[in-house]
């Protein structure tokens, strides 16, 4: 046996740990990545955000109107809604452009809160509650502002969150 | 002598088997840490070695690819990591609300109830509700409260006015390990002796601390 053996040698100690520390590393790694993809509280987490952000942004959209910019205006309502709600809004828009160019009023919207009430992430459809003031000018007079809180109903679509259903929250009936 | 030691033997090839390294050669595991490895294994490798010129060369080439092979193991485990933590560690997943649904109703209804408590008072007994506030309320919301209770004692008993405040929808923004931020939706009506009631709407941001297991309304502003 003219072979020298290296037994004592730290550095071979330390290659055997390091050898094992990365494999360690690599299998910790990808077993952390992989949880983590399947993460189904961190998928509800987004989805929950990406609704009252498209809620918030809806109910704005909803709120804001200004007869000079009619078409667009009604455009982005119809953007922003989806099934029943956005029919009433194709259907009644002849008549609403009507009574909006007689008015000629401008409605200015502005989120001052929101929060997502509930989240059913599978069927896509989610509550919210927003609070924001609307500025309502006319042409003659001081504009009006008011706070209003709403209460939207959203479904998703292939082209994210929209609103299905949208109202004041009721007041002075919630008794109980 | 160092040649003949049989201990050193096992240890070398468990190390080369979990390297890959050859096991002819004793010095390869050590390639792991070794960079360059003709400087460092020179010194053992005193080459009385049957294969003569080959081996060391065989050597030198298996440690460098177990070096490479340990570096692209840790760096893999690392990114792999650093992409998992990407995933869950996203600001969606630091806010609680919802996704802990046991913990959102909790806050949501101990918010409600507090702000029904604070905010309700009659004529009789306004003296109930500022004890029940000091309990719900604290920090910046029990100050404010204290200075606009004073108003509402002498309103109260004047006037006999009662108020009666019920939460119409309460939501919760954010809500951490010790802390929340809510949106509450809130009737208050308002009962005059011998006059109608009249029923006004209001809109609150909330912020809730947790302390001692209670969740205790720090902040709240009109919206």
């Amino acid at each position: 046996m003219a072979r020298v053996r290296t037994t004592r040698n730290p550095l071979v100690a330390a290659a055997i740990v390091l050898t094992v520390a990365a494999a360690g590393a690599a299998g910790w790694g990808g077993w952390s990545r992989y949880d983590a993809a399947h993460d189904d509280s961190a998928a509800y987490a987004q989805a929950r955000d990406d609704a009252l952000a498209a809620g918030e942004q809806a109910v704005q959209n909803m709120n804001t109107l200004d007869h000079a910019e009619l078409d667009e205006g009604l455009d982005s309502w119809e953007d922003s809604t989806t099934g029943d709600l956005h029919k009433q809004l194709v259907d009644g828009r002849e008549a609403f452009v009507e009574q909006i160019e007689a008015a000629k009023t401008v409605s200015t919207a502005t989120v001052l809160s929101g929060a997502v009430t509930e989240l059913d992430d599978r069927a896509g459809r989610a509550g919210v509650m927003v609070a924001l003031r609307v500025t309502v000018t006319a042409p003659e007079g001081e504009p009006a502002v008011k706070e209003s809180r709403m209460l939207g109903q959203l479904t998703r679509t292939a082209d994210g969150w929209k609103l299905s259903a949208l109202g004041q929250a009721p007041v002075g009936n919630a008794a109980g | 002598m160092r040649e003949t030691e049989t201990g050193g033997t096992t240890t070398v090839s468990t190390g080369s088997t979990s390297t890959g390294a050859d096991p002819e050669t004793g010095t390869k595991p050590e390639t792991g840490t070794e960079p360059e490895p003709e400087t460092g294994t020179e010194p053992e490798t005193v080459d009385e070695t049957a294969g003569g010129a080959a081996a060391p060369r065989r050597g030198r080439w298996h440690r460098g690819l177990a070096a490479v092979l340990a570096v692209v193991l840790l760096v893999t485990g690392g990114a792999l990591f650093l992409m998992g933590r990407q995933l869950r560690d996203t600001p969606a997943t630091s806010n609680r609300a919802l996704t802990d649904g046991a913990a959102t109703t909790r806050v949501a209804g101990d918010v409600s109830n507090a702000l029904g408590k604070v905010f309700s008072y009659s004529p009789q007994a306004t003296s109930v509700t500022k004890e029940s506030a000091k309990q719900l309320l604290a920090g910046k919301a029990l100050q404010q409260y204290a200075a606009l209770f004073g108003q509402v004692e002498k309103q109260a008993a004047e006037q006999k006015l009662t108020l009666t405040t019920h939460v119409v929808r309460a939501g919760v923004t954010r809500l951490g390990a010790d802390n929340a931020h809510l949106l509450v939706f809130l009737d208050q009506v308002y009962e005059r002796e011998g006059k109608a009631a009249t029923t006004a709407a209001a809109q609150l941001s909330v912020t809730a601390r947790l302390r001692d297991g209670r969740w205790q309304i720090v902040d709240i502003t009109s919206r």
